[in-house]
């Protein structure tokens, strides 16, 4: 083999070695696992669809059943380590190499894994940076992914549940790479075409339908007054004082909160039209009060939700949707979206030091980043400008200078004591802790400290935009960190200096009334609210039923 | 497009003090044993558990359209509503308050019980087990004495456990959609019979098991309400308007039938949408997501008819 094709005669080799298992491009669910040993080399790129939301779980099991013999020593390279399957590759020697951007509910496991070294770990990406790479240097050799259709030609229809399958196609596809599908159902014609079939190598339909996680359903029922109080916070000294008009919220239950207020609270400051109109953003059912209110414009989606179908199938001037009507999402194009054209990021967070660093690892936890560090950062590569980013630029220059910049507004949401009484704010993250233990070359900061821009807790907001130096900063922070130690640690008098400039807010100094944030406030109270505002249309995941 | 809020005052959201003041005529109320006394638990402290002023129950008396009532209320909130030594003795102590007509010629005739419970407290699982069997001999009693005594059931907690049992025993049941009545938790079934037998993660499932809508219309309750304090009122209001009927060898007797016939009719059903199909209505598989004024127009179309109780 010499010459300017190794990879495609390569491909060729793999291709007719499996040729016998297909019917077309049709193989039964009884022989995935043997066309998997055909198709997959020792030491190659494997790209197992792990998203997000959407798994190929049944390829995932397919593949933890490969003779070892064949298959071993792979380099994983997916966005979400989610499943169990996904670490016991690791565990049995099928994989090695790691490179990543998502754990979730297999945080605990992948740390013990790497403890034990059963896992040779690249890096922890955001999902655009692990995306960048698959055009780069992480290009899939092989790529199992998941669809809810298939037709006899390869062609895909993955409904609402798009995410990062384009992504992961294109790269694998035109690279002289192998697309293995498994999908729900095989059907004669596709509502829409999501992927093209002449990129599908293999399609497997799979005995039962992939799984997908609800993610993004928070019960307003568990939304506390404590939230509520910094949601008033934000919406009157953040979304108000900046017009922030393009967004993204992360999931936590105090931007769930601003979603529910938006309708009462936000209409009540004369705000509807002037912020909150377009968004980057997952189906959040708690956005729903604030769509049928006539508050949004339009929403492009990472991924979608369960039990949102039929709503967005319903209000395609908000969402995209495809000539079917259901949704179309996108993780790529929305985490770009995210990243160069919204305003703001507000979202909360486990940790936060005294330079404003912030981190989700908890001690023997790597839950990994997702989408976070790309909403959560200020992109040097913007040109366009708008009145909330030269507002936050102008703050940030202290006017002196004569080149202005904008700045992105991010903003973490934290109370100041967590689950369990877990101080928020901290000397030293345990992500750095967690770095030293394991030997890592980067301690897994979610957003770094010079992203942030401020800081809302139930104490007020920190503008840490109008501070100038380290040490302002420090107090800044120290200044809206409660009775933490970091908190009690202040310095009273530079704080109560940093208050006079505003660059600590407290409630009063907003007109907020720390009485007023009840829950009566709240547009939806429960699940059944947000079903009976959509009309019907929002069916929730059992789960989240009280009724 | 509308701003649409949906109106306060959520029996669901409301503390146990919150409901009787806006169960009762306004500043009627008059507590017995309140938190300012102090009779918290005597045991709790033994696990190391944060302790309540009232133990969880407020008990007093008060008026409702007028008439004087005695009210008991627990709240879900602490200790899951759990029936302990103090917090049983306070609602025994007011039950027997009642069959005695204590508090003279404006002796309440209603007792008021607002169940929001997981049963029993472990921690103080004799006493409260004790306080169960007490509170159902009680209620027995206050019955037998011409007392008419009414749960109302919608709160997060439900009434499980002995809480479950106390409502069956009760003169009159008022229900909401939330709230659950049943005697063995979702998670209990689940852990002796296995998740075949009944998904406790599955909460549509639960709901329809031991939900207010499929407990009224199979016959476990008397009124079926929405989610408010107000509409409570005026359930609570309505029924104790009425007569107490006699606590007598025949209503035990039409409460037997009642209860073996519904055995005979539904006792194979797997699931309440059976029972639901049974009971002919039109769309089954929808009761549990109707609206809420849809299902009160169907409940009163099918309310049930019985002198048992």
């Amino acid at each position: 083999m010499s010459g300017w094709s190794k990879a495609r005669d390569a491909r060729g080799e793999r291709m007719s070695a499996a040729a016998s298992l297909a019917k077309g491009k049709i193989v039964e669910a009884a022989d995935a696992t043997a066309l998997l040993e055909r198709l997959i080399r020792p030491g190659d790129r494997v790209c197992l669809e792990g998203d997000n939301q959407k798994q190929a779980d049944f390829l995932a099991r397919a593949l933890i059943k490969v003779d070892r013999q064949k298959v071993h020593d792979l380099h994983v390279v997916q966005s979400g380590l989610v499943l169990p399957e996904h670490l016991e590759l690791f565990e049995s020697g099928i994989a090695r190499k790691l490179d990543f951007s998502y754990s979730g509910p297999q945080g605990a496991a992948l740390a013990r894994a790497l403890d034990k070294g059963r896992i040779e770990l690249g890096a922890i990406h955001t999902y655009i940076e692990l995306f960048a790479r698959y055009y780069m240097d992480l290009t899939p050799n092989v790529a199992l992914i998941v669809a809810r259709q298939a037709d006899r030609d390869g062609n895909l229809y993955t409904g609402p549940n798009t995410e990062d399958t384009p992504t992961i196609v294109e790269a694998t596809a035109f690279k002289d790479g192998i697309v293995v599908a498994q999908v729900n159902e095989i059907v004669d014609k596709l509502p829409r075409v999501d992927i093209q079939g002449d990129q599908v190598d293999f399609v497997i339909q799979s005995p039962t339908s992939f799984y997908v996680e609800p993610l993004f359903t928070r019960d307003p029922a568990s939304v506390t007054e404590t939230q509520i109080l910094m949601a008033m916070m934000a919406i009157k000294g953040i979304y108000a004082e900046y017009g922030v008009r393009r967004l993204n919220h992360g999931i936590g239950f105090a931007t769930a909160a601003i979603e529910l207020l938006l309708p009462t609270y936000g209409e009540s400051l004369g705000l509807k039209g002037r912020v909150g109109t377009h968004w980057a953003l997952n189906p959040h059912p708690t956005l729903i009060p604030a769509i049928e209110s006539g508050w949004v414009e339009q929403i492009h989606c990472f991924g979608s939700e369960v039990g949102m179908d039929d709503y967005m199938r319903a209000r395609p001037d908000i969402y995209f949707t495809g000539k079917d009507g259901s949704l179309r999402s996108n993780r790529m194009m929305c985490q770009n979206a995210g990243l160069y054209a919204c305003d703001m990021f507000i979202g909360g967070t486990l940790q936060i030091d005294l330079d404003g660093n912030s981190s989700t690892v908890t001690p023997g936890r790597i839950a990994g980043f997702g989408g976070a560090p790309n909403m959560g950062a200020d992109p040097h590569g913007r040109r366009h400008a708008t009145d909330a980013w030269l507002k936050a630029g102008r703050e940030a220059s202290d006017g002196e200078q004569t080149l202005v910049r904008g700045r992105k507004l991010v903003v973490q949401m934290v109370e100041t004591f967590g689950d369990k009484m877990a101080p928020a704010f901290v000397d030293e993250l345990d992500s750095i802790a967690l770095a030293r233990k394991l030997d890592l070359e980067l301690a897994p900061v979610m957003i770094y400290g010079d992203d942030v821009t401020h800081i809302v807790t139930e104490e007020g907001i920190a503008n840490l935009l109008l501070c100038r130096g380290r040490a302002e900063r420090e107090q800044a922070i120290r200044g809206v960190a409660g009775y933490t130690e970091a908190g009690r640690g202040r310095d009273r008098k530079a704080v109560e200096a940093l208050r006079q400039r505003g660059v600590i807010r407290r409630p009063e100094d907003l007109g907020v009334d720390p009485l007023d944030a009840t829950r009566g406030l709240l547009a939806a109270h429960s699940i059944n609210d947000l079903v009976d505002w959509s009309g019907g249309l929002y069916r929730p995941p059992s789960k989240f039923r009280n009724w | 497009m509308s701003a649409r809020v949906p109106e306060r005052g959520s029996w669901l959201e409301a503390s146990a003090r919150a409901r009787v003041a806006g169960l009762l005529d306004a500043n009627s109320f008059t507590e017995f044993l309140g938190p300012e006394q102090r009779e918290m638990s005597p045991h709790l402290s033994l696990f190391d558990l944060p302790r309540a002023f009232d133990d969880g129950v407020v008990v007093g008396r008060g008026k409702l359209g007028g008439r004087p009532v005695f009210v008991a209320a627990q709240d879900g909130r602490f200790m899951g509503g759990t029936f302990g030594e103090i917090s049983g003795s306070k609602i025994v102590g007011l039950l027997r308050a009642a069959r005695d007509g204590a508090a003279g010629d404006d002796a309440p005739r209603t007792v008021l019980l607002l169940l929001d419970t997981g049963g029993v407290r472990l921690q103080e699982a004799n006493a409260g087990e004790l306080a169960v069997s007490e509170i159902i001999r009680a209620i027995a009693e206050a019955r037998r004495a011409g007392i008419t005594v009414i749960a109302l059931v919608g709160g997060k907690a439900g009434a499980f456990g002995g809480g479950g049992i106390i409502t069956a025993c009760c003169s009159r049941i008022v229900v909401s959609r939330h709230g659950r009545i049943s005697v063995s938790g979702p998670e209990v079934i689940e852990t002796n019979q296995g998740i075949e037998e009944f998904d406790s993660k599955d909460r549509a499932l639960v709901w329809r098991i031991t939900g207010g809508r499929t407990r009224w219309l199979t016959g476990g309750a008397d009124r079926y309400v929405a989610d408010e304090i107000r509409a409570f009122r005026e359930a609570a209001m309505a029924l104790g308007a009425e007569d107490a009927a006699p606590f007598d060898l025949f209503r035990l007797q039409a409460e037997q039938s009642r209860l073996e016939q519904r055995l005979q009719v539904d006792g194979d059903s797997r699931d309440a949408t059976q029972i639901w199909t049974r009971r002919g209505l039109d769309e089954p598989e929808r009761v549990g997501d109707m609206t809420e004024h849809d299902f009160v127009v169907l409940a009163d179309r099918e309310a049930p008819n019985h002198d048992a109780r």
